[in-house]
């Protein structure tokens, strides 16, 4: 028999705003712990929430990029559960209006362009954070109220891949809008994995399994691959698949057991009394949107369409936002883009690569890349001289120009003041010029070497290459 | 006659007279805050209020709360000094900052003289509940009486003349009720127009900041005071703040008052239906026009369930912080769950548990269209009607409270089949969350009776209005224990 995988994703991303979602704590990673809590934080009797607006910024720009149709009023509802990481006994959520609904991304897989539906986006708070040790448990109160929001898909995702495309969308999403960070590994993107097995043609969802703490991205597809596999063995021997939660072991390259799902826990969601519903105009929205960063996929059609880059130029700029803006901040200067792509991946890429750093620790200037992408395009220096330019200013951000100038290495690409050398070159060696009549090729290269000893090198290579052989063929 | 047994403005105005001094009242509340022997205190802040009294010296003429001495029930969060619930899971508890109202009481110089007792958390009409026992009607020295709840300790506070003013909360009647038990003003504005910031939450929509004076003037100067937009309280009003005792003297000639007619049918107690049919002739006789309106049998029976599902569903939400890992006693336990039931197994009552587990069973998946949502409708229903009355009335009057203060242990919070209208009838609104206010009406067998008015939202000014125009007629002006008994 043959299965199909269905596959639903929930994701909840950490926004970066300055504040909390209801409180005006500030929101910082890596603080002392218990550092960053007011009163509402550790649900002091009396304290009441007050909405994020910048959050509620961002959940419009994320909506609006995932295609989803955006509620013009705001509720709250209140989910309640006991447990420790949880301050008030209830967490502040969307359940009943998420701000978001029925949108959808486009991704790319091995079988072409997939459109992967989305249900919902709603926002909600963080819950505190545990450190279990021995016999004891630490509580951090500072995540405690991070706006998250969190986006679920519909169930038409169907293999490893498609998730990981996903995943990978979503991510990009969040960090083009500067809404979040969006890393994995720091959990400031966290997805959880529904997945279940069902033959192809059959309409009935079969037992769904949960897979929790997936952090990174291709642990998301490995993870289902694994999970496919093993829930289609279990089918093939008549076995049950059980609902329960499992975890991805990166070690072991399995998901493993966490705990069994008994009935689905009963939230008791009402709307949140301390917030009454806000309206939310048509202008505050529109004004979200048209102030929204630009999104990858519109950056992507600029690259392509007006820069003249290749897809694939266009792809590896765009996976890391930070080097996307340097570029762009860079092109700005008129550089040729197709050669500052090059730079940027190439020599920028290992200097930072070598030294550990990230784009923003980079001293050297947009202005001053692009003015070194200019200098070898007008010829002005060589690749292999410019090379040794950018071990200087990148470490400086002086000018280029100084520098070549400083090294001695502006090329001279003046042709009259390169054909006098040549004139000269050819008058003093007429053996030369009849070897060339004679048909040897290597006169030429004879000769561009004594004028490169003439010019102490800064002669244009290729200009003076072409004036001697253009010269040789008047004598 | 003591300078203590004046009203807030009558006490201003020997203040800024000079013939009494802060510092002498605040020592008299304190004496008489401690020879008290109803149970009206958690917490006699003694020499908190010695201190602001000391300093204030010369009087603000403009600001009417200078040196007036003050209660604050014990759910309202108070910077350094205890604050219970009268709860045993909160016993020792010390908040970090202060109610906004607190904050502005204190901004204006008045002088807390105490936190008050309350039913434990606020939940119950009895004054009975609280973890000190408890509280009696300073009108009955038998102590066979309630003096009502939740704000139990401020009503027998002021009702005792130990201050002219106190700090209520009102849920459901909290403050309205016990007012008319008391002999005293009651008095909660529309939702919104007072922070909440800083009161305990028992049920949000229906909770609502309130207050005891012993005049209607002195309820009106009060709101003026406490009334107002907060930044720490998102559901407080922007609508401006007006100076609520401003027009309190003009005629009420000509303003419509509804009665409910089924509530004056529902009075078994004759001496009661008598006084409270006085009242109206006494509008009538200051020019207002009265009508006897049907609310409808059915809606006003629906009150008290609609009322308990909504409360305890709320409750049992807004209490879920109080779990013995961030408040309460800390019990040992080998995990979370055990500490947390040890923690609310021991730190509430049996009463509190009930009705958690009431606002719980209403939640539940399985019940919520039964029971939650459908309290929810029946609130929107009721309140439509109230809204409708309204649309052509200006004012709807009704006795806040079918009994004179009742026997304890004759009332429970238990569900019966006596159910009573008229005991329920002040829920419209909390319901509503509109303005109403309680006022004394009679004194039966030396018991007081209040009447209660209720006005469209934020018209504050005319409530006030027309409760001191019956004030006048009835002339039951500052009553207090000390002065009847």
């Amino acid at each position: 028999m043959n299965f199909e995988a269905v596959i639903g994703i929930e994701i909840h991303v950490e926004m970066k705003t300055k504040s909390k979602m209801f409180s005006s704590a500030p929101v910082l990673f890596g603080a002392e712990p218990n550092t960053l809590v007011r009163p509402l934080d550790i649900a002091f009797p009396g304290t009441m929430p007050l909405v994020n607006k910048q959050a509620v910024i961002n959940a419009i720009r994320v909506s609006n990029a995932l295609h989803m149709s955006i509620d013009n009023e705001l509720w709250f509802d209140r989910k309640n559960y006991f447990y420790s990481d949880l301050p008030k006994g209830f967490q502040i959520t969307q359940d009943k209006r998420p701000i978001g609904r029925d949108g959808y991304v486009e991704i790319k897989t091995k079988n072409g362009i997939k459109r992967i539906e989305i249900e919902r986006l709603h926002m909600e708070e963080d819950t505190c954070k545990q450190l279990h040790m021995s016999n004891y448990s630490l509580l951090d109160y500072n995540r405690a109220g991070t706006p998250l929001v969190e986006i679920v898909s519909r169930p038409n995702i169907r293999s490893g891949e498609e998730a990981m495309k996903y995943v990978e969308q979503i991510k990009s999403i969040v960090q083009f809008t500067d809404v979040s960070d969006g890393k994995m590994e720091e959990g400031s993107l966290r997805c959880d994995v529904n997945i279940s097995l069902r033959p192809i043609g059959s309409e009935k969802f079969g037992t769904k399994v949960e897979i929790k703490n997936l952090n990174s991205l291709s642990n998301v597809e490995k993870a289902i691959e694994f999970e496919i596999i093993r829930q289609q063995k279990l089918l093939l021997a008549g076995m049950p698949v059980e609902q329960e939660t499992r975890r991805f072991d990166e070690m072991r390259k399995e998901t493993v057991l966490m705990r069994k799902k008994t009935d689905a826990v009963d939230y008791k969601y009402f709307t949140e009394p301390n917030i009454t519903p806000i309206k939310l105009s048509d202008e505050f929205i529109k004004n979200a949107i048209e102030t929204c960063p630009e999104l990858a996929s519109s950056k992507r059609n600029r690259y392509i369409n007006d820069l003249n880059l290749s897809e694939y130029d266009a792809d590896i700029l765009l996976q890391d936002k930070a080097v996307s803006e340097y570029f762009d901040e860079t092109i700005k200067y008129n550089a040729n883009p197709k050669l500052l792509v090059n730079w940027i991946m190439v020599d920028i890429a290992s200097y930072l690569n070598k030294n550990n750093y990230s784009i923003s620790d980079l001293k050297l200037s947009p202005e001053h890349l692009s003015d070194l992408v200019k200098l070898i395009s007008e010829g002005k220096i060589s690749s292999k001289q410019a090379k040794d330019v950018f071990l200087d200013i990148v470490e400086t951000n002086a000018s280029p120009i100084d520098v070549a100038n400083k090294l001695g290495i502006v090329q001279m690409s003046d042709e009259n003041a390169i054909m006098d050398l040549v004139i000269e070159a050819l008058n003093e060696n007429p053996q030369a010029i009849e070897d060339f009549k004679n048909g040897k090729d290597r006169a030429v290269g004879f000769l561009v070497g004594q004028i490169m000893k003439k010019s102490r090198g800064k002669a244009n290579p290729a200009m003076t290459s072409k004036l001697v052989i253009q010269e040789l063929k008047k004598r | 006659m003591s300078y203590l047994d004046l009203t807030i403005k009558e006490m201003h105005e020997a203040l800024v007279n000079k013939k009494v001094t802060p510092l002498e009242l605040t020592k008299e509340a304190i004496a008489r805050a401690k020879s008290d022997n109803n149970n009206a205190f958690e917490t006699i802040l003694e020499d908190e209020a010695l201190a602001i009294a000391k300093e204030l010296k010369e009087p603000e003429v403009d600001n009417l709360f200078w040196g007036i001495p003050i209660g604050i029930k014990d759910n309202f969060s108070t910077k350094g000094i205890l604050t219970t619930g009268s709860s045993e899971i909160l016993k020792d508890y010390v908040p970090v900052f202060n109610a906004t109202v607190v904050e502005k009481l204190l901004k204006a110089h008045a002088i807390p003289i105490a936190k008050t007792t309350l039913d434990e958390l606020a939940m119950g009409g009895t004054g009975t509940t609280g973890h000190k026992g408890m509280t009696f009607n300073p009108y009955d020295e038998k102590h066979e009486l309630l003096v009502g709840g939740s704000s139990c300790g401020s009503a027998a506070m002021v009702a005792n003349s130990i201050a002219p003013f106190a700090l209520g909360s009102d849920t459901g009647d909290s403050v309205r009720k016990p007012a008319s038990y008391a002999g005293l003003v009651g008095f909660k504005p529309t939702w919104g127009r007072i922070s909440r910031f800083g009161l305990f939450p028992f049920a949000p929509s229906l909770d609502h900041v309130g207050f005891f004076t012993r005049s209607v003037e002195d309820s009106a100067i009060a709101l003026s005071l406490l009334a107002g937009r907060d930044l720490n309280d998102a559901t407080s009003s922007i609508k401006p703040v007006e100076d609520y005792a401003s027009n309190i003297n003009d005629s009420i000639k000509g303003k419509r008052i509804a009665v409910i007619k089924e509530v004056i049918d529902s009075l078994n107690d004759e001496q009661i239906k008598k006084a409270f049919l006085a009242s109206i002739e006494a509008l009538e006789k200051q020019g207002a026009i009265i009508d006897y309106v049907s609310f409808s049998l059915k809606l006003l029976e629906a009150i008290y369930p609609t009322y308990m599902v909504i409360s305890c569903a709320e409750a049992t939400s807004n209490n879920a912080n109080l779990d013995g890992v961030k408040f309460g006693p800390r019990y040992e336990g080998n995990t979370y769950q055990e500490v947390m039931i040890k923690a609310r197994t021991n730190g509430f009552s049996e009463l509190i548990r009930r009705r958690f587990i009431i606002g719980s069973f209403a939640l539940m998946r399985e019940n919520q269209n039964d029971l939650f949502l459908r309290a929810q409708k029946a609130r929107r229903l009721i309140v439509n009607r109230v809204n409708e009355i309204l649309s052509n009335h200006d004012i709807i009057y009704v006795p806040a409270a079918p009994t004179t203060a009742p026997k304890i242990n004759a009332s429970s919070d238990r569900l019966s089949d006596n159910y009573l209208i008229a005991d329920n009838i002040l829920v419209l609104g909390n319901f509503a969350g509109l303005p109403s206010i309680t006022l004394p009406i009679a004194l039966i067998n030396n018991m007081p009776l209040g009447g209660n008015l209720m006005g469209r939202a934020f018209e504050e000014k005319l409530v006030f209005n027309v409760a001191k125009a019956l004030e006048n007629e009835m002339g039951l002006y500052n009553l207090s224990a000390r002065k009847v008994k």
